[in-house]
This record gives C-alpha cells, sequence and structure tokens, in this order.
C-alpha cells in the first residue's frame, strides 16, 4: 500500500471516529423541538439560554410563547391533531387531569425512574411530583412551584407609627396575617385616600388596603377563590358521590370573604386578572396582596417591580379561619411531553426538560436574580438564596404541607362556571353567595352526573404517583 | 353558434372554479361539518365521550338555556343602542359633511377612518383608553375632577364601554351610505319645499327623510346584521364580563366550543343564531321589496 493510499484511509478513519464522538457528544443533532409555552417566569428565563442546551445536545429548541388565557385552546387543538407540531407542552398543573384522560402526555415515569439519580427525584418537594399525575401516572415535570400565600409591604408594617395606630384601632399588633379576620382588619387599616398619609407621607393617589384576583378571565377569580376556601377548610368534591361540593359552610364563607374585601380594592376589582393583580403590589400601591408565588419573584427585582425602591416585601402563608395552619392548594407550572411525537423527540424532549428543571440550571436562576418559584428542597432550604429571597422560607415551609390542586378532567367546566357565578356576585348581580356557588355546581354536576358513579370516583381519585414508590 | 354557447360555458365554468372551490372549502364544508356536529355529543378536550349522535339533544339544551337566553337579551340591547346611536350620529353627519363647505372631503375621509381599521384592533384601542388605571379617559375626566370610572370592570359601565366603541367604528359606514344617497338625490322637491316657505326642520322631515327611507333600510339591516355577530370588540375588551354582563350570543358560542370544548351544541347555537339572522335578512328583502314596490 502506498503512503498516500495509507494517508487516505487513515485520515478516514480519524474522520469517521471525529464523527462517531461528535455525535455522542451531540446525540440529538438534527432534531428540532418546539414548546408551546406560556410568556411567564417558569420559561422567560429558560428562553434566554436555549442555545446552551443546543450546544450540549445538538437539538435545536424553539419556544413559542402564548399568554396564558388562549394557550389551553391551542394545547387542546394540539393535542386532538394526528401531526402534532410541538414536542414539548407547558402545562399548568390543574390541566393535567383533563389532558391525562385523553391520553394527550406521554406518561414519564420510567424515564424519571431511570434518571432518578440525575434529575435529583428525592430533591424534588414530594406534592409537586403528585401535582403533576394523573392516575398515579407522572404526565408533566416541575419547571416551577407554586402556592398560594400572601405578599405584604414590610416596610408599611415595620413604621412605628401604623404599627401604634393599627394596635390602637384593632386591640392587637400589626403583623403578617394568620387569620382571615386580621387579614381584612389590615386590609381595612391600610385603605387610604389620596391626600391621607401613609407612614407619615402624604399619599399622591389612593392606596389600597389589598389587590386580590376578581376577574373571570381565564377562572383567575375561582384559582383565588379555592385557595381562601381551603383556608376556611372546605374542598371540591363530594367523595361519596364525585359531584360538586363546593356550597358548604365554609365554600360560602370564603365567598363572603372575597366580597368583604372588595371596598379595600381597587375600583377595576373585576378586572384585576393576575398580572394586573400583582401589579399593584409590583408598584407599591397596595399593602396586601395574596397571589400565587410564580409571580412573587418578581418582587424582589427592581428590573422587574418598582417596590424594592420604594420599600420592601414581606411574604408569609395563607392565613386560616382559626390561625392554626391547614394544608393549602399547591400549584405547578411543568413541562409534558406530546404522546403523539417520535421516540427520538420524546427523548430530545426528556433531556430538555432534565435540563431545564435541573438543579443546577435552578440554582444559577436563582443566583442571578432571575427568582423562579422553586420547587427543590436543596434550593429552597439554602441559607444564603434563603437570605437573598425571603420567600423560599414560606414557599418551603407551605409546599411541604400542601394538598394538591383541582386536577379534574372537568376542571375547565369548574374554572368556568365558578369563574362567572363568582364574578357575578362579587360585582352584585346575584344576591347571595350560596346562590352563586349554588348555580356554579349545579352547571358542573349537570355534566358530570351523566357519567357513572365509578367513573366520577375514579376522577376524584389522588393515585399516589407511582415514580416516588420505592 | 351551440359551439360557441358551449364553449362559452365551459370556460366560464372554469374560471369560476377557482372562487368555488375556496367557497367550498372556506364556507360551504365547514357549514355542513357544524351541522353534522350539532346532532353528536362532541367533546374535543375528552375524546373519552362517546361522539354519539344524540338527535335535537344539543338544539333543545341550547333553547332552554338561561345563559344562551341571557346572551339573546344581551345582543338585542347591544344592537338597538348602537344601532340607534349609529343612524342619529351618522345622519347627522351625512348632512353636515355632504355641505358644501371648505375642507369637507377631507373631513369626510378622516370620518371614515375607523370603519377602515380590524374591530381586534379597534378593540385595542379601546383598551388602552379605558384601562381603569392608566386609560385615557379616566386621565382626562380625572382632569376636571370626576372620579375614575371603571369602564370594562363593572357590570353598570361594560355594555355601555362596548357600545361607545362599536358606534364609534360604525357610524361613519351609515354617514358614508347616508351621504351618497344624499348627494343623489333630486333638488327639485327641495326648490318646491323652500318656495313653500317650510322650515329646514320640515324639509328633513317631510322630504329628505322619506327619500332617504330605502337606503337607510338598507343600511339598518346591513348593521344590525353585523351587529348581531358582534365577537372581537368584546372579546378583547372583555371577554363577556364581568360576570356575564357583555356576553352576546357569539361569545356564548365561543364559551361553549373553546372554553367547555363542546363542539356540538356550540355548532347548534351557531345554527340557532344562523336562523335568526336569515329571518333579519327575509325581513330585510321583504322591506325591500315593499319599498321598490311603493316607488
Amino acid at each position: 500500500m502506498g503512503i498516500w493510499k495509507k494517508s487516505v484511509l487513515a485520515a478516514g478513519f480519524v474522520a469517521l471516529m471525529c464523527g462517531s464522538a461528535l455525535s455522542q457528544d451531540k446525540p440529538f443533532e438534527g432534531v428540532q423541538l418546539k414548546m408551546l409555552g406560556i410568556g411567564d417566569t417558569s420559561v422567560t428565563r429558560l428562553a434566554k439560554i436555549t442555545s446552551e442546551f443546543e450546544e450540549q445536545t445538538g437539538a435545536k429548541v424553539q419556544i413559542d410563547m402564548l399568554p396564558y388565557p388562549g394557550l389551553i385552546d391551542k394545547i387542546i387543538i394540539e393535542a386532538s391533531s394526528d401531526k402534532p407540531t410541538y414536542q414539548l407542552l407547558w402545562v399548568d398543573s390543574p390541566w393535567v387531569g383533563m389532558l391525562g384522560e385523553a391520553g394527550a402526555l406521554q406518561d414519564l415515569t420510567e424515564y424519571a425512574k431511570r434518571d432518578a439519580a440525575e434529575i435529583g427525584l428525592d430533591d424534588i418537594i414530594p406534592v409537586q411530583l403528585q401535582e403533576n399525575s394523573w392516575q398515579g401516572q407522572l404526565l408533566a415535570f416541575p419547571a416551577s412551584g407554586m402556592i398560594w400565600h400572601v405578599n405584604y409591604r414590610q416596610d408599611l408594617f415595620d413604621d412605628a407609627g401604623e404599627k401604634e395606630a393599627f394596635k390602637a384601632k384593632y386591640s392587637y399588633d400589626l403583623a403578617p396575617p394568620a387569620t382571615w379576620q386580621q387579614f381584612h382588619d389590615i386590609a381595612e387599616f391600610f385603605t387610604r385616600k389620596k391626600g391621607d398619609k401613609l407612614a407619615g407621607k402624604v399619599l399622591e393617589q389612593d392606596f389600597y388596603g389589598n389587590a386580590e384576583s376578581y376577574s373571570r378571565v381565564q377562572g383567575a377569580i375561582t384559582h383565588d377563590y379555592f385557595p381562601i376556601m381551603r383556608g376556611f377548610g372546605g374542598d371540591y368534591w363530594d367523595p361519596a358521590t364525585g359531584l360538586c361540593a363546593m356550597t358548604g359552610e365554609p365554600h360560602v364563607k370564603a365567598a363572603e370573604f372575597m366580597k368583604s374585601l372588595v371596598p379595600f380594592n381597587p375600583p377595576d376589582y373585576l378586572g384585576l386578572m393576575w398580572d394586573i393583580q400583582s401589579g399593584y403590589m409590583e408598584r407599591g400601591e397596595t399593602a396586601l396582596s395574596g397571589y400565587w408565588s410564580v409571580r412573587t419573584v418578581r418582587l424582589t427585582n427592581p428590573e422587574e417591580a418598582k417596590l424594592p425602591t420604594l420599600g420592601k416585601a414581606g411574604f408569609s402563608g395563607g392565613p386560616t379561619e382559626d390561625g392554626k395552619p391547614q394544608p393549602t392548594y399547591t400549584g405547578s407550572l411543568s413541562f409534558a411531553i406530546n404522546a403523539k411525537v417520535s421516540d427520538q423527540e420524546k427523548e430530545a424532549a426528556w433531556a430538555f426538560i432534565k435540563w431545564g428543571t435541573g438543579e443546577k440550571i435552578m440554582r444559577r436562576l436563582a443566583d442571578e436574580g432571575w427568582g423562579i418559584s422553586q420547587f427543590r428542597k436543596s434550593i429552597l432550604a439554602d441559607p444564603a438564596l434563603q437570605e437573598k429571597y425571603p420567600y423560599y422560607k414560606v414557599l418551603l415551609d407551605t409546599q411541604t404541607n400542601a394538598r394538591r390542586r383541582i386536577f379534574h378532567p372537568f376542571y375547565a367546566d369548574v374554572e368556568e362556571n365558578f369563574g362567572v357565578e363568582l364574578s357575578k356576585y362579587m360585582a352584585g348581580e346575584t344576591a347571595t353567595a350560596q346562590e352563586a356557588l349554588g348555580n356554579a355546581c349545579t352547571a358542573v354536576n349537570s355534566r358530570l352526573s351523566m357519567f357513572p358513579l365509578e367513573q366520577r370516583l375514579r376522577w376524584i381519585n389522588d393515585a399516589p404517583v407511582t415514580v416516588l414508590q420505592k | 353558434m351551440g359551439y360557441v354557447n358551449r364553449r362559452n360555458r365551459t370556460i366560464a365554468g372554469v374560471f369560476l372554479l377557482p372562487t368555488a372551490a375556496v367557497l367550498f372549502l372556506t364556507t360551504i364544508y365547514p357549514m355542513l361539518y357544524a351541522l353534522y356536529l350539532s346532532f353528536r355529543n362532541y367533546d374535543l378536550a375528552k375524546p373519552f365521550i362517546p361522539r354519539i349522535f344524540v338527535g335535537l339533544a344539543n338544539f333543545q339544551e341550547v333553547l332552554t338555556s338561561g345563559p344562551f337566553l341571557h346572551s339573546m337579551l344581551i345582543t338585542f340591547k347591544l344592537m338597538g343602542v348602537t344601532l340607534f346611536f349609529q343612524f342619529v350620529i351618522g345622519v347627522g353627519l351625512a348632512l353636515l359633511v355632504t355641505q358644501r363647505l371648505p375642507g369637507m372631503a377631507a373631513i369626510r375621509t378622516l370620518l371614515l377612518i375607523p370603519m377602515m381599521i380590524s374591530p381586534v384592533i379597534v378593540g385595542l384601542v379601546w383598551l388602552f383608553i379605558y384601562f381603569p388605571e392608566l386609560g385615557y379617559f379616566n386621565y382626562f375626566i380625572g382632569l376636571i375632577g370626576i372620579n375614575p370610572i371603571p369602564w370594562i370592570t363593572s357590570t353598570q359601565w361594560a355594555l355601555t364601554a362596548i357600545a361607545i366603541a362599536d358606534i364609534w367604528q360604525w357610524t361613519p359606514f351609515v354617514m358614508m351610505g347616508t351621504a351618497a344617497a344624499l348627494q343623489s338625490l333630486s333638488p327639485e322637491p327641495y326648490e318646491a319645499a323652500r318656495i313653500d316657505g317650510n322650515s329646514n326642520i320640515d324639509v328633513f322631515l317631510h322630504v329628505t327623510l322619506p327619500q332617504l327611507k330605502p337606503v337607510l333600510i338598507s343600511l339598518l339591516f346591513l348593521r344590525a346584521i353585523d351587529a348581531f355577530k358582534i365577537y372581537d370588540i368584546i372579546f378583547v375588551l372583555t371577554k363577556g364580563g364581568p360576570g356575564d354582563a357583555t356576553e352576546t350570543i357569539a361569545l356564548y358560542i365561543y364559551r361553549q366550543s373553546f372554553t367547555f370544548w363542546r363542539m356540538g351544541v356550540g355548532a347548534a347555537a351557531s345554527f340557532v343564531s344562523l336562523i335568526i339572522i336569515s329571518v333579519l335578512i327575509t325581513l330585510f328583502f321583504k322591506s325591500m321589496q315593499k319599498s321598490a314596490a311603493a316607488r
């Protein structure tokens, strides 16, 4: 063999080896992943750095970010198509039952078991995995763990004059509310008009004691009513019939409580969708606001909220009727894989989920100040991070003692019917809370009662997620 | 000769084919499919529910449903208010812009702009205007000491807010149609009326208005059909809320189809709505025929 022939052969062999090494380095070279996502913190943070995933794996990722209202519509249409466009789907945990019963989402149990060490399965707060399960199958993976809790103006609560005035009026110390009555008192106390004084300064505009979500759009009012209802000791379903049971005493009390807060809310209260509601706290225009922690993360970042430049945000768990801790509802904003995509795309999508929700990325986002409502124990319990983000302790404590949120296949009926009826009640169109809740439950039950009891009971049964079973 | 006719018909058929195909794919097929759905229990989000034939059950549900009847009431209420103001203002503007005054041509063109904007954009523009805390409306009324009004977030104001936006957009349509009709009116009756010493109001009521009647009826029915279908502006501004204060028939159909995913019920509601529009159209043509016969 001549020297030239040998050289060509050697070069070919080297090229082959390099190519093989390269393809092992980038196992998903040529794979295109598309995610149907939301334009909120659980996605926006990650969207900025997806090129790093592409560099590592070779898979190209395109994230289409849509507003929350209307996103589920696109996902259902995508799920009903035989030719999927999106491999990755952003999922709010209440949708899991509806999408799970429709067979739209890939079961991630085997993937998670296989890669348990890599994803740090034991590091995830268990309720976050339960939250993403349907009939024991893990159908989505948490990308942001939520809890409904209270955000308040810590600087106002610390003001000596305000503290003194509060004690004089209510005969107890001003502190984060442990009971709903205290929540009401604080909201009432801090409701001030333009020209009044707040912490010694004359107000240039009205100041609101409270800002809650009362908008019916995408069931915002429903999702804020549910944790309040839970705080009063209520729950969704009748365990004997599998039908809507939200007409009892705790449910009525919760709705009446929400209505009692209306005078302390901005005049556009019926239009307060989550982003508008949290905007009041972010701009420092309200004293107290209970909302989902996915937006709380903005309160410590002066690039996203004005509050850190005006004062300081404080954080506490949701109140209860008697002040004794009660498991509240949690939530999860998660990533799921479209069940209809190819096996290779599923593997690539799972690799993306592992990368995007892993401890390394989560810690990096926390370190850089781009907070995500975290769901990993190691991050939430980190003293340095707790110092930086005081809400981490609240997230850890409340999620550890939480119950999963609604997960029923008829979730959309619940969300919409309660949204409309509660909105009408808050607006004074329906006379009593009992009537409003009765109307909503009747509408939900009119559909559910057509199904056999066995099926209804299966839908409300929260089977333990098998991925956590040893 | 026969060959030429046959060839012309063939050529005409070939030219019509693309239009017919587009019409079939975009209108006729979806309509037939919707008709098929209206008789079935079809839930897009729940494939586990058998998509069976249910006869007239969906129609029965729609026609006996409180929310549907409520949405019908809201639709007719909105229709009545918007049509009244669009016609009063539109005819008034038409009388103004047909005067031979300097700058009228430019004003006429400017007044037509709202009509040319897509309703979704109109909705977004009015969203900025109505926005409770930062909206222009509340800013300007604040300058004269009036408290902010929750335009789109109160059950008292939301329907009015939508009516204002719709009146703003569609008054130019009435103005344009009326102005065109005014310019084509014969001058003789006016001269006769003036010689008889009639006042301007008498001339308008007894000379102009009777001559405008056929055009105004045409415009009224066209606007009524459009107002009946109002959707875009409401979807952007209130999505039917607060409560169900602005839920029109179109919003009801949307909610059934794309919130509850009950495509069968949504399709049945669409057909009920179609029947109502068809009745309106029939009335329109009958009234046109009557007017023509009277002339």
